[in-house]
């Protein structure tokens, strides 16, 4: 899995710095520089096709679009995976919260229930088959 | 606690009991066993309504009351991102991506929303450059126009100790019994001046590559640098 990733980060790298190279040709181009430059255009045509190739293998791959607004904004798209577990963990304990309050307002109304209604109550626990602290 | 049934002031029977349960909370999808089965018959009172919903709710294994961080086994991550201080700036995650990517993509059209928005029309496969199409790319010589010479510059670099003023000012750590930080500071000064030296050799070897061609020492050296500038 993590060898797909490091194959197309590769290849990005290599072709971001051929870019870059070019770039530097381009900036202040010399006639001798000709070669190099027709040879770096190459360099980006056999890029593509090496990052086309690995499109395949990453064709299930799937990117949430949120990080994409985290990079046009130019931040660290590791905020986002930061933000999404802080907020599922205090989704979590809210819930966690929510649930532990039930139980409490269950024990209770049993208890009360079990003051007004004895035999019913009773009935219930049996039926139910959950142990409950008597009234 | 006061529990009110209306089936008491209405008198009705275990059927009536029913019709009235459905009325006030909606037919359920299982239907509780009749009255009589759970020891309740006309000659009894009817029973409280809690006792029509006898059957419990579905339950499931997970629950929100457990944490489901350690049970997909994510405390490596949360202890990564959320442990440490993540930087902010796109150019602290791809230190080694050339140009100005702190900046919003919007400047400069170079957003991957319009490139989601706009696909790029993909057509055929990529093909070598010939030599006729590699006609079209004879350059003049000469530098660029200042306006074009923007690709080449980088941010710049922050000092250290100005990255460590600003955490310290904004985390909110414990503070430090003097021993300690005394350490700290000593022992950062000595970690930069190694640093401070690794760096500048990193630079100077940069500048050496800049050059296309293998690096020649002199006249492509000076020129490399001053079109990064």
């Amino acid at each position: 899995m993590a060898e797909k990733f490091d194959h197309l980060e590769e290849h990005l790298e290599k072709f971001v710095e051929n870019i870059r190279q070019l770039g530097i040709i381009v900036s202040d181009f010399q006639p001798s520089s000709q070669a190099g430059l027709n040879q770096k255009l190459n360099f980006i045509v056999t890029g593509l096709q090496d990052i086309d190739k690995c499109r395949q293998q990453l064709h299930d791959i799937t990117v949430p679009l949120e990080v994409f607004e985290y990079i046009d904004q130019g931040r660290n798209p590791q905020l986002y995976t930061k933000e999404c577990l802080e907020r599922a963990l205090a989704k979590n304990e809210q819930v966690k919260g929510k649930i532990d309050t039930m139980k409490k307002f269950k024990s209770l109304l049993i208890q009360e229930l079990s003051k007004v209604f004895p035999e019913d109550m009773a009935k219930y626990r049996s039926i139910r088959g959950e142990d409950h602290p008597p009234s | 606690m006061r529990i009110i049934n209306a089936r008491h002031r209405e008198g009705a029977g275990a059927e009536g009991t029913m019709e009235n349960f459905t009325a006030l909370f909606g037919a359920q999808a299982d239907p509780p066993p009749p009255p009589a089965a759970l020891g309740f018959g006309p000659g009894k009172p009817p029973p409280p309504s809690f006792l029509f919903s006898l059957y419990p709710p579905g339950s499931t294994e997970l629950t929100g009351s457990t944490n489901l961080i350690t049970h997909y086994n994510l405390e490596h991550a949360y202890n990564k991102f959320c442990g440490k201080k993540v930087k902010e700036k796109l150019s602290n995650f791809l230190p080694d991506l050339p140009g100005m990517i702190d900046l919003p993509g919007s400047h400069d059209n170079s957003s991957l929303r319009s490139l989601i928005e706009k696909p790029p029309i993909l057509g055929g496969s990529f093909n070598p450059i010939t030599g006729t199409m590699l006609a079209g790319f004879r350059l003049h010589t000469g530098p660029l126009p200042e306006q074009c010479r923007l690709m080449h510059v980088q941010p710049p670099k922050k000092k250290n100790k100005q990255k460590h003023k600003q955490s310290r000012a904004q985390d909110p750590v414990p503070p430090e019994t003097p021993s300690d930080s005394d350490h700290k500071k000593k022992k950062k000064k000595k970690e930069e001046d190694p640093e401070r030296k690794r760096k500048k050799k990193e630079k100077k070897k940069k500048k050496n590559r800049h050059s296309p061609e293998h690096p020649g020492m002199g006249s492509s050296q000076a020129s490399s640098s001053s079109s990064l500038r």
